[in-house]
């Protein structure tokens, strides 16, 4: 793995969109690639969040409470919430096989930011923007309850 | 202190100064016959006729006459320099000893100053002080007698001889005096005034900067630069006015003095020219007394410029001397007696008021009395006065009313020998020493030197010396190179029991597990740890066999082999198959080795790494050229360093992208091979180190251990069997590298060496080799719950009668509730007092006190208290 295919992957999520390349780059070098074996855990449901995980290759298990949730695959982000705030993983997650990820740790994403404050109001408006579609369907999901 | 420059000196040297005015006033007859011998070997020598001269007894012909003089001329050129130099270096030895007398006479004061007083003075304003702005009076000293009385005399002397020729004339040249010396001193007035002001700014600006170096970050994160750099462009501005100013007058004064030395002559002409017209003097007095007044020119301008320059000497002085004599210093006495008195008693607490500067409530009226070996918390916030309770209770502050008394005795009247010995006091943020943790912990126990180190012949000399130069000027004679750890405060007899003692404290503080941990981390030294060293080695070979054992334990490391490429360690380790045998060791240092440099072009390496570096590089101009030089990003992760930035852009400019439009210099490229050289290919993920490049460097790296038949002295060589001394222990018993690309790895191979280690007994020789442990700059290497505990190590290492934790004790986890249960259980047998902001924490003590706005509320202790001595009043 190299960091210019890092970057390329970072680059396909919808989190980072909003910053440039050499961004991206200086945030795939600063970031740890992990390997994984399948079946290995990268997290455990509960356990105090420290980073996000962006997946370069194979596909990662989401188990909430021994449950497949959903399985993650390639250009996927994990635990994106966990590099803004603590809070304990809402998942465990499980290498479905042989795997790559590239772990964005809170310290180093929040020293980023600190360098780069313009950035941080692109990510702003990025969770400003979920938050208002989450609170649209919540909405819309209470309308439907009380029809 | 002295408030004047002149009596401190005249109170601390006059004894010196009297021998350089001596030496100075012999030296005056030598000078003089030197002028006189030349005329004399000229007219009578050389020009003379008359021979043979007779010469204590001996008859001289001409030539011999010459030589004889001659001679004497040679001799007394020899003596009058001798002199020369003896008084030069002991006016210079003078000045250095009176200014070491000085600079620690205020380093004292500083020790002295009360607690309270340092909310009110910077320490960008101390330093100064203490270092540059003293050592202008060093230079003064040696001349500070000698000269105003050699020069005045002078002066005395051709006053007298003008008087002598003439009265009037010589009431004409001294007529100007009075005059001159109104008018000077005014002038020099508003001088120091001046550079009194100058050095007040220079003191705001050192403080200035020193505001700005520590507040960089939130400079930086508020774009407040221009903001901070105006302020300190006005405070130039401020220091060039007040010089300009000071020139205007020092010149002035200058002008005043030299006109009015010239305008003596013109009177001089005017009534001497009328006198000798009238035929009352004659021309020759006329032409002496001219002559004779030119001579006063000389020393006139000496005794001017000497008292410009003790005008200016002594405000420095005084501007000193004024910042270190506040209010209530505490006595020397205080700080250097070596009485211990025993605290075993009540604290007893009598109508304590204290009012604190800002920010607290008035301790108003405290009444309490703490009896011995009782445990009680004190609950309230800051704001309530609680910080300042406890340190009037430690006799760190001295209360404005009331007293304070230990055992019957009262704290502010208490040596400090006492007070630092017999009462604990730590606090929730711990000043770290820059040392080692071993430093740290036995901090509280360096009270006076114990024991000399054994000294040879050449350092005992040494030492004598520095004894003699300590007792010259009322230094401490102290040696900092004895051994300070007091066995006795820490109640043992034996350093192997002060060993013991640390371990068992920091075990009850929480500190062991930071103190294992960074014992595996430790560089052990190979005389005092060898018998470790022993020990480790068996631990690396039971870890192999576990990775033998255990598939998933091997899969996280990469173990150092001979025909295996390292991808987690450096590409220097690699292509070598060694470690730098120092700590400090510089990979440039490696390449300047002819031997290895050669090597490295021969196995066509050179090239290859050239354009790894190159691309290196090239990547981290692009991506930390925007980064701010004190980001951690950028000491962490950039190859260079900020300053080298702007070197490694114009190489790449003009060497263009991969270096297509010329090569770089040698010295570049030597740059560019010790960058690659670190590289760490799957921590540094540029995709340049491929796997032929990999293939390469074993082959490489086998035939350079093959044919070398003396491994480079700067490296040590990976060998099984033997304990790298330049690898920590961790590093040691794994015998490679932590895969980087497996997450949660060192966490388990820490568990299985944790279960190698308690099996084979070895936690505590780890835990006391984590006690060398360097702490960096003001515990920079340690993290704020390792600080407050080490601190808190600190208290309770010195056995203690009373001891007060401020917030030392604040974690609210189940952990800190055993921690207070268990320092309870070791603190049995003395007093405790703990300060909490937090109700449920002051629940745990035995008694407990509330501070509220100042006033002690609630105390349910006392009530008790009261209570039971109204019973014992009853029973009596």
């Amino acid at each position: 793995m190299t960091i210019e295919y890092e970057m390329a992957a970072l680059k396909k999520v919808s989190f980072f969109k909003s910053l440039d390349e050499k961004k991206l780059k200086l945030l795939a070098y600063i970031s740890e690639c992990i390997e994984l074996s399948k079946g290995e855990t990268l997290c455990l449901q509960g356990d105090e969040g420290d980073c996000a995980f962006v997946i370069l290759q194979g596909e990662i298990d989401v188990n909430v409470d021994d449950t497949r949730v959903i399985t993650a695959t390639t250009g996927d982000i994990l635990g994106e919430i966990a590099i803004l705030c603590e809070i304990p993983r809402t998942a465990t997650l499980v290498a479905a096989n042989e795997a790559k990820v590239l772990a964005i740790s809170k310290d180093n994403f929040l020293k980023l930011l600190e360098e780069f404050p313009g950035v941080s109001f692109k990510i702003m408006r990025e969770i400003a923007f979920r938050l208002e579609q989450t609170t649209r369907e919540l909405a819309a999901l209470k309308a439907e309850t009380k029809v | 202190m002295e408030k004047s420059l002149i009596k401190f000196i005249w109170s601390y040297s006059s004894r010196y100064q009297l021998v350089i005015l001596f030496a100075t006033c012999l030296s005056y007859p030598v000078s003089y016959i030197l002028l006189e011998l030349p005329k004399q070997i000229t007219n009578e020598a050389i020009s003379g006729t008359d021979f043979p001269k007779n010469i204590a007894g001996y008859s001289l012909g001409q030539i011999e006459y010459l030589l004889v003089l001659c001679l004497l001329f040679l001799f007394l050129v020899i003596v009058s320099n001798g002199f020369k130099l003896f008084l030069n270096i002991y006016k210079g030895r003078l000045g250095e000893r009176m200014l070491r007398r000085l600079r620690f006479d205020l380093y004292q004061r500083v020790l002295r100053f009360p607690l309270s007083h340092f909310k009110k003075v910077s320490s960008g304003q101390i330093i100064p002080m203490v270092t540059a702005e003293v050592e202008a009076v060093g230079g003064f000293i040696g001349e500070a007698l000698a000269l105003p009385a050699y020069q005045g005399g002078m002066l005395a002397v051709q006053i007298g001889f003008i008087f002598m020729q003439d009265a009037y004339l010589g009431l004409a040249a001294i007529s100007l005096y009075p005059i001159q010396g109104y008018i000077i001193p005014k002038l020099q007035k508003r001088v120091l005034r001046l550079s009194r002001q100058r050095v007040q700014n220079v003191r705001v600006m050192a403080d200035r900067l020193g505001e700005t170096i520590q507040g960089v970050t939130d400079i930086h994160a508020n774009d407040t630069s221009a903001y901070h750099s105006a302020d300190f462009a006005d405070r130039l501005y401020k220091n060039f006015k007040i010089r300009f100013d000071i020139y205007n007058r020092k010149y002035l004064i200058k002008f005043i003095n030299n006109f009015m030395n010239q305008l003596t002559p013109f009177f001089f002409y005017l009534i001497g020219g009328y006198l000798a017209i009238k035929g009352e003097l004659s021309i020759g007095a006329l032409l002496a007394v001219i002559a004779a007044y030119k001579d006063l020119a000389g020393p006139w301008k000496e005794l001017l410029a000497y008292y410009q320059l003790t005008a200016d000497v002594n405000i420095k002085y005084q501007t000193v001397i004024e910042n270190f004599d506040p209010a209530n210093l505490k006595s020397i006495q205080k700080l250097t007696s070596d009485e211990v008195q025993s605290l075993k008693g009540p604290l007893v607490l009598e109508d304590v008021v204290y009012q604190a500067e800002v920010g607290a409530s008035e301790l108003d009226n405290i009444n309490c009395q703490i009896p011995y070996a009782e445990h009680c918390s004190i609950l309230g916030s800051e704001a309530d006065g609680r910080k300042d309770l406890l340190m009037i209770m430690a006799g760190l502050l001295d209360p404005d009313k009331g007293v304070v008394k230990a055992a019957g005795h009262c704290l502010s009247m208490m040596s400090e020998a006492t007070l630092g010995r017999k009462i604990a006091y730590a606090g929730p943020k711990p000043h770290i020493w820059t040392g080692t943790l071993r430093d740290n912990i036995c901090y509280g126990l360096r009270h006076r030197p114990q024991s000399l180190p054994l000294l040879d012949k050449q350092s005992q000399r040494e030492m004598q010396r520095w004894l003699y130069e300590a007792k010259m000027t009322s230094n401490p004679q102290l040696l900092s190179i004895a051994n300070w750890d007091d066995l006795a405060t820490a109640n043992v007899t034996q350093p192997q029991q002060l060993d013991n003692n640390i371990l068992e404290i920091c075990e009850e503080t929480g500190l062991s597990q930071d103190l294992y941990r960074l014992g595996l981390q430790a560089i052990l030294n190979k005389d005092d740890h060898h018998e470790l060293q022993i020990d480790i080695l068996k631990l690396r070979e039971e870890f192999a066999k576990a990775c033998k054992n255990d598939s998933s334990l091997a899969k996280l490391i990469e173990p150092w082999e001979r025909d295996r490429f390292n991808k987690s360690a450096t590409l220097v380790q690699n292509l070598f198959y060694a470690v730098p045998r120092t700590t400090g060791f510089k990979l440039e240092d490696l390449l300047a080795d002819k031997r290895i440099k050669t090597f490295i072009e021969k196995s066509g390496l050179y090239e290859p790494l050239v354009t790894m570096g190159y691309q290196t590089i090239s990547l981290m101009v692009e991506l930390f050229a925007d980064i701010s030089p004190d980001s951690e990003l950028f000491s962490t992760y950039a190859f260079i360093s900020y300053d080298d930035l702007p070197h490694y852009q114009s190489l790449l400019q003009q060497c263009g992208p991969g270096m297509s439009k010329r090569p770089p210099s040698d010295k570049d490229k030597k740059k560019l091979v010790s960058i690659a050289l670190r590289l760490v290919p799957t921590k540094h993920r540029l995709g340049v180190v491929t796997e032929d490049f990999q293939a390469q460097i074993v082959t490489m790296r086998n035939k350079f251990i093959d044919e070398t038949s003396q491994y480079p002295a700067q490296l040590e060589l990976f060998d099984e069997k033997t304990y790298m001394q330049n690898l920590s222990v961790e590093a040691n018993i794994i015998f490679g590298t932590v895969k980087l690309t497996k997450r949660d790895a060192r966490q388990r191979i820490e568990t299985v060496i944790r279960e190698m280690v308690e099996d084979n007994s070895l936690v505590k020789p780890i835990r006391l080799a984590g006690l060398e442990y360097h702490v960096g700059i003001a515990g920079a290497r340690l993290n704020d719950n390792q600080k407050r505990q080490l601190g808190l190590v600190r208290a309770l290492m010195k056995q203690a009668d009373i001891v007060i934790l401020d917030e030392a004790l604040a974690s609210k986890t189940l952990e800190g509730q055993q921690r207070r249960e268990a320092l309870q259980k070791y603190l049995r047998n003395k007093t405790l007092i703990v300060g909490t902001t937090d109700p449920e924490i002051a629940s745990q003590f035995p008694r407990q006190m509330q501070l509220k706005s100042g006033q002690l509320a609630n105390s349910q202790g006392i009530e008790q208290q009261e209570t039971d001595q109204n019973g014992g009043h009853d029973d009596n």
